[in-house]
């Protein structure tokens, strides 16, 4: 007979408690009836959009603790960097004209400029702050992590001013279209569907090229890959570069959706997609871009699914709780994360 | 056990209660005081304290008003009794944290004669006490929350007085012009968890209900949310003739832009505080600011005090541009009263040096009167030394530029 402690009772009792509140609140939200088919198809558009956008940061920490093991706090900070080259080109660029007359051309270079810039200072902040912590144990490397985040948001604070900026709302973006009888913000598809196409040929490069093999052979064991001839600094530049890209387009992409710019807008998406990376199993590369979506509909959706049919009063202030508290379950059930047992397989 | 209390022990008992005694009245020099006595040294600076946001997306609000401060020292010539002035300004970032850390810097220092600031409420709730507990004076110049100077305020908050008005006031106002001149039946109130904003909706929907109106419900959300489509689609499917959210500029200017977004609020008016009249404002909201209002103290020239032009045309010779925000005034008024309170109360011995008692300051600051650029200045007992009266403004243009109050916004009632 399986015997429990009290670890085992309090853990239960939290599950049934989420999955009562989850159920019953889910029960009564459609019961009640508030809300709208168009609503509800809202709520899950928004949930996508900023779910692509998380899955696209979560990218980044992911591979980079796959390969080095590092959890790279200042990875929300790279993608301020990328959001700041976007404003610096897409402010002209709307003030012209060209950006509602070129749309294509328009965010290409934006996205072009954007992704240099935030690759340009991932790169060198591998090469200069995590290299020489490469080989040193305990929480030095986190330490400096953390720390380079604080000198990337103080020195953009120091450069271009500590107020918010207002991203440029080119007419096309702000256009809608009809999709099953719904309308659907054109920024929105446009960001999600950019992101999805991205995170695939991010894929595609790991999986398929030899470059994402000998990345592959690195996160499974770097030492091995070394005696086989594989150069590691090479391999590791070539993932920051790989994130740096990522972040640079996530911070366009946030940036035309919430349409602001500063210099501490990287830390929250950053710990949001630093979670989203957790829950898909860090180190995972389809585990991060689920884990991104995953918190990104449960934000979106979770605070009216779950909590207005039980009479909570103002839920969206608990929508980081929700999501939090759903990753932190999935964790007790799975601690590997969604996709993590994978990894762990092919490891044994 | 018995024990007989021998003679020396009653003496030892007697000289230790004398000095607790004389402990809680310091004399230094000429002056005795309850709560300590500053001394400053002939030539030494009158330090004068002060806190306000600084950094951030509402840097204009902190620092429109250490310009206000700025001007005053200099209209008394930069000295006092001999002294010269020195205002030794910390960064609170406008939130709890900051307001801590700030107080405390400023109370450590055995020399601030005063304190001024902050510009939220935020930093002001744990900020007063903790300058309190030190004997400092706190004179708030733009914390507009109720709670701080209500009279069911607790003791630790003595020492606090403001040169701003309640937002018990405001929010009464605000209530007033929505239901009687926008004449909208419902609303529904945003805050983001600061005092400020929390209790300003607060008193606004208490009122609107009194006046007839109905209170659809009330959202919070954090000060740093981006994403705010999911709260306003919410909030689209109770149809609200008006939204009403006073909170700071990065959140309002999300949710400005985005319930311009969203469907089912086409027709729904939108009103915010006046933690958003400046540039930097319109800079965040982008083109969505255009018909935007806010509802705010009337700062129209007419309505300040006499001296007031005079003030604004000091600020841009000083600082190259019109006041960034609003409450340049009212921080003005602060380091006036607090200029004239220490005037009142501070004595100088035969070799020059100044002496400020710590209470005798905070009796004189309650107790001083005079005639305002923000209107008249008279505390009641609880600290609350401005006079209120009210106005809507609304924002006719999208370029930061054009920021000027009665212009960008411009006021529209009464």
């Amino acid at each position: 007979m399986a015997r429990f402690n009290a670890v085992d009772i309090v853990l239960w009792g939290l599950r049934i408690g989420v999955v009562a509140v989850v159920v019953g609140g889910t029960i009564g939200t459609l019961l009640h009836n508030r809300y709208t088919a168009a609503q509800w198809f809202d709520f899950v558009v928004f949930g996508l959009t900023i779910g692509s956008i998380y899955a696209q940061i979560a990218l980044g920490y992911t591979m980079v603790y796959g390969v080095l093991r590092l959890i790279n706090f200042a990875h929300g900070d790279i993608v301020m960097t990328g959001a700041f080259a976007g404003y610096f080109v897409a402010t002209p660029l709307d003030r012209s004209g060209f950006l509602n007359n070129h749309p294509v051309l328009g965010m290409s270079a934006i996205l072009a400029v954007s992704i240099v810039t935030s690759t340009s200072i991932a790169v060198l902040t591998e090469r200069i702050a995590y290299r020489p912590f490469r080989r040193v144990v305990g929480l030095a490397p986190l330490i400096c992590a953390i720390g380079v985040s604080f000198f990337l948001e103080q020195t953009f604070r120091g450069m271009f001013g500590s107020a918010v900026k207002s991203y440029p709302s080119p007419d096309w973006q702000r256009a809608t279209f009809q999709l099953l009888g719904f309308n659907v913000p054109r920024v929105d598809v446009l960001v999600i569907g950019l992101a999805l196409v991205f995170m695939a040929g991010l894929y595609l490069i790991v999986q398929r090229t030899r470059m994402g093999t000998a990345m592959r052979a690195v996160a499974e064991d770097g030492e091995a890959a070394a005696l086989m001839g594989i150069d590691v600094n090479k391999v590791v530049v070539f993932t920051f570069v790989l994130g740096g890209a990522m972040a640079g387009i996530a911070g366009v992409f946030y940036a035309f959706v919430y349409k602001q710019v500063y210099f501490f807008m990287g830390f929250t998406p950053g710990i949001k997609a630093f979670g989203a990376a957790v829950l898909g199993g860090i180190g995972n590369i389809p585990g991060a871009m689920l884990g991104g979506f995953f918190l990104g509909m449960v934000e979106s959706v979770g605070p009216t699914l779950f909590l207005d049919g039980i009479g909570i009063p103002a839920p969206y202030q608990l929508r980081d709780l929700i999501a939090f508290t759903l990753l932190i379950m999935v964790l007790i059930f799975r601690p590997q994360g969604l996709l993590g047992e994978r990894m762990a397989r092919k490891r044994a | 056990m018995y024990h007989r209390l021998s003679g020396p022990m009653i003496l030892a008992a007697a000289a230790l209660i004398g000095m607790a005694y004389t402990a809680s009245a310091a004399t230094v020099g000429p002056v005795t005081d309850d709560l300590g006595v500053i001394r400053i040294a002939k030539g030494a600076p009158i330090q004068i304290g002060a806190y306000w946001v600084l950094s951030g997306a509402d840097t204009a609000l902190g620092l429109d008003e250490k310009r206000g401060v700025e001007i005053a020292f200099k209209d008394v010539g930069g000295k006092l009794l001999g002294h010269p002035l020195k205002l030794n300004a910390e960064d609170d970032g406008c939130n709890a944290e900051g307001g801590q850390t700030a107080a405390t810097k400023l109370a450590a220092n055995p020399q601030t004669a005063i304190v001024l600031g902050p510009a939220c409420s935020s930093a002001a709730t744990p900020g007063a006490p903790i300058l309190w507990q030190q004997g400092v004076v706190d004179i708030c110049t733009a914390c507009t929350a109720p709670a701080l100077t209500a009279s069911t305020r607790k003791p630790e908050y003595a020492g606090f007085a403001r040169t701003v008005f309640s937002d018990s006031e405001q929010g009464k106002a605000d209530a007033t012009y929505v239901h009687n001149v926008l004449k909208a039946q419902s609303v529904v109130t945003i805050h983001d968890g600061s005092p400020y904003a929390q209790q300003l909706q607060q008193v606004m929907a208490d009122n609107f209900k009194q006046l007839g109106g109905k209170v659809l419900s009330q959202e919070a959300i954090a000060p740093t949310d981006v994403d705010m489509h999911p709260l306003l689609t919410r909030i689209a499917s109770e149809k609200p003739d008006l939204i009403y959210f006073p909170v700071f500029t990065a959140a309002a200017a999300q949710i400005l832009r985005q319930a311009k977004e969203t469907p089912g609020l086409e027709h729904t008016k939108l009103m915010g505080g006046g933690s958003l009249l400046s540039a930097d404002f319109i800079e965040a909201a982008g083109p969505s600011i255009v018909g935007f209002i806010i509802g705010y103290p009337d700062v129209s020239p007419d309505a300040m005090g006499k001296n007031y032009p005079k003030f604004v045309e000091q600020y841009k010779k000083d600082y190259g541009e019109a006041p960034i925000s609003g409450y340049h005034a009212n921080a003005y008024d602060g380091a006036m009263l607090a200029i004239k309170a220490i005037e009142k109360v501070a004595k100088t011995d035969k070799d020059g040096n100044l002496y400020i008692g710590r209470k005798a300051l905070r009796d004189a600051v309650f107790d001083t009167k005079f005639e305002g650029i923000s209107g008249p200045i008279a505390c009641d007992p609880y600290g609350e030394c401005s006079q209120f009266k009210p106005s809507v403004l609304e924002f006719t243009s999208a370029d930061p530029k054009t920021f000027g109050i009665g212009k960008n916004p411009k006021k529209i009632w009464p």
